[in-house]
């Protein structure tokens, strides 16, 4: 009956009185191994905003738009790995947590769906709006395990926008990973975030497979027409690394499928939504078990969050 | 050790508020017998606190607060920073923080257990957090020993000694007439060289010790039999009765969630401030787009418990209750840890 058991994410317990030393981004249990990918936030404070300037904002469907954020100096506020988060605030509205989705020289660009009071005032701002802005937060994308392999980025929605970091970093670093194979799907065409990339940019990077798919046939679209966790059986992909992000709904199929298809589950990657509020792991509110998502997340295997109280 | 008779303690007080912050111990404002207008205006009048000392506050010396100390470091509501917008200009100003020493007076072994709860985790783990440190690292402590208690009390059994706190910069023992007074840091050393003139030799006296406590839990083994009880049938017979009102948290010395918000002088001009939270309100983990990881009381009170007793002895390395009973008289529904804490040992586990 008692399906869970809870794991020490931190091996032994100590002992009551004995003081525990400092480790920033732990990472906890699974068997992958992997090292702290950055420093943390940029600034003595690390609740204190950067001062920052929205300089562009793209509209990439109905209800997202990317929005490009440098500093007040023009540099780029902080340089985050994939995967990494960034607490972006308009202060009249407040603050939230958003993955960087791409980078740079100067730029953060976040890709912001409408959801709440702070994103749909995001959406009505127009260019050269100011904001405050503050990391980077987080574990980011395991990349030392992911060099050399082959990696499947299968995503759903806006769910794009933080794996979107990581095939950016792959393209940038090509030798470094095996193939590369993309399945990315959406509601509709104009629900597909990034087209750039999707139909110009990712198209002429070598060894790659590029699967896109929309849910329900539209005139105009002669591509595939399904669900993602369907398309990728379809695909019969072979087991390797996956890096799984969408709506839970399609994490969830995603993640089943992928299991009979015989993916280990410490080779399948994804990033957790929480509420946050500090981003630095005082404010407790984004904790599964004794696991802080701003710290030690958001990125997680299947086999950490297996081993984690299926509280998410 | 030295000493002085408890009706000249105002001397040592009156002494080092020059100097110093000084917070002490002050009744409740129902027991108190020259309740002035200031004090009544402060809010929670009702309850024991630590307050800035002034000379003619009722002093309390008998038991704990009944508020703790925690909000000297992590005040209740604290302002961050000040955000001014003007058209599309956004100015951000930090808080100027204060310098002055602290010295927090009278802390009983309990909270300064959660004192150390709160270092390891604003301190400690991860991120030093600025606004914290600044308080906390020009504080400086004189642990009150106790020689009675209160119904509710059970520090004894979460291992803490009532009488002493090794880690506090002076401990004050309670001698019967009078208080006696140890020095346990140079800083303590510093303070009592100061006002040694006050003072007299006590050789040979010896603290009172409190009676034994009517509350009495067996911690061992709790933490790793929590281990398995994330989905037991406990979690569903405790919580329908907790009302989500969050005192149990409020109270407890080492709650330590906050909430990030701001209020607004004006629409243009916000100030940035934290102020507590507690895990069981029901907005607490609640995303924008109304999805909630924990939303029902099961799930909040089983996070409330596995926190204090699981999740913070990982990620922190000990438990996260001190045994101050705070929860245990407070909490209008009597859902408190003590009796938990017995339940969880009674509880059937499949093995
Ligand atoms: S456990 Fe008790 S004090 Fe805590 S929220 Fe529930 S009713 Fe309130
Ligand atoms: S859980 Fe209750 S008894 Fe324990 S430290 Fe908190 S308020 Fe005190
Ligand atoms: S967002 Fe505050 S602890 Fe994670």
């Amino acid at each position: 009956m008692y399906v869970h058991k809870i794991p020490n994410s931190h091996g032994t317990y100590e002992t009551q009185g004995v003081l525990t030393t400092p480790d920033t981004n732990t990472i906890h249990g699974g068997t992958t191994g992997y090292a702290p990918t950055s420093a943390g936030p940029v600034g003595p404070n690390p609740l204190l905003p950067q001062r920052g300037i929205i300089t562009k904002i793209i509209t990439e469907t109905p209800d997202t738009k990317t929005f490009c954020i440098t500093g007040i100096d023009g540099t780029k506020p902080f340089s985050p790995q994939p995967g990494q988060l960034g607490m972006l605030s308009l202060p009249a509205y407040g603050e939230a947590m958003f993955s960087v989705t791409s980078q740079d020289d100067t730029h953060l660009h976040m890709a912001i769906k409408a959801v709440g009071e702070l994103t749909n005032a995001l959406h009505e701002i127009e260019e050269g709006q100011e904001c405050g802005i503050r990391g980077p937060y987080g574990n980011g994308f395991p990349l030392e395990f992911c060099r050399g392999k082959d990696l499947i980025f299968i995503a759903g929605g806006i769910g794009l926008a933080p794996v979107r970091s990581l095939i950016e970093y792959c393209i940038n670093h090509r030798a470094d990973f095996g193939k590369l194979t993309i399945v990315y799907g959406a509601r509709s065409y104009a629900d597909l975030v990034f087209k750039e990339d999707l139909f110009e940019n990712w198209p002429k990077v070598a060894n790659k497979d590029l699967y896109i798919t929309i849910d329900r046939a539209e005139e105009t679209w002669d591509g595939h027409v399904g669900f993602v966790p369907s398309y990728i059986e379809e695909l019969a992909l072979s087991p390797s690394v996956a890096v799984v992000c969408g709506p839970p709904i399609m994490i969830q199929f995603t993640l089943a499928n992928l299991e009979k298809m015989g993916f280990c589950p410490a080779d399948v990657i994804t990033t957790m939504e929480m509420r946050m509020k500090c981003g630095i792991g005082k404010c407790g509110r984004c904790n599964i078990g004794s696991c802080f998502v701003c710290l030690d997340g958001p990125v997680f295997t299947q086999e950490q969050l297996n081993a984690m109280p299926a509280e998410y | 050790m030295r000493k002085i008779a408890k009706t000249r303690i105002d001397d040592v007080l009156r002494a080092l508020a020059p100097r110093y912050d000084l917070y002490v111990p002050v009744e409740g404002a129902t027991t108190m017998r020259t309740p002035t207008a200031t004090l009544w205006q402060e809010g929670l009048e009702n309850a024991s606190r630590f307050r800035l000392y002034e000379e003619g506050l009722p002093l309390y010396w008998r038991t704990n607060t009944g508020l703790s100390p925690k909000d000297l470091f992590f005040p209740q509501t604290e302002k961050m920073y000040t955000a001014i917008s003007q058209g599309k200009t956004v100015e951000i100003k930090e808080e100027s923080t204060n310098a002055w020493p602290i010295i927090l007076f009278g802390v009983r072994s309990c909270d300064i257990a959660s004192i150390d709860c709160m270092d390891r985790v604003f301190l400690q783990k991860g991120y030093e957090d600025t606004y914290y440190k600044n308080r906390r690292q020009r504080t400086l402590i004189f642990a009150l020993g106790c020689s009675t208690h209160e119904d509710t009390c059970f520090c004894t059994s979460m291992g803490i000694d009532p009488k002493a706190s090794p880690t506090a910069d002076v401990q004050i023992s309670d001698l019967g007439d009078a208080f006696g007074f140890t020095a346990q840091s140079p800083s303590g050393q510093q303070i009592l060289a100061s006002i040694d003139s006050l003072m007299s030799d006590a050789y040979t006296a010896q603290p009172v010790s409190p009676d034994p406590m009517l509350i009495n839990v067996n911690l061992e083994g709790v933490t790793e039999k929590l281990e398995t009880m994330f989905d037991h049938p406990l979690w569903d017979e405790l919580s329908p009765r907790c009302i989500g009102c969050g005192t149990c948290t409020f109270l407890c010395p080492t709650c330590y969630c906050f909430d990030i918000n701001h209020k607004s002088p004006t629409h243009a001009h916000i100030v940035k401030q934290r102020s507590w939270d507690s895990c069981m309100f029901v907005d607490y983990t609640c995303m924008a787009g109304g999805h909630n990881p924990r939303p029902s009381k099961t799930e909040r009170v089983r996070n409330r418990f596995l926190d204090k007793l699981l999740y913070n002895r990982q990620r922190h390395g000990r438990v996260f209750c001190v045994g101050c009973g705070r929860c245990v008289s407070k909490c209008p529904v009597s859902l408190e840890i003590a009796t938990v804490i017995q339940k969880i040992q009674a509880a059937e586990v499949t093995p």
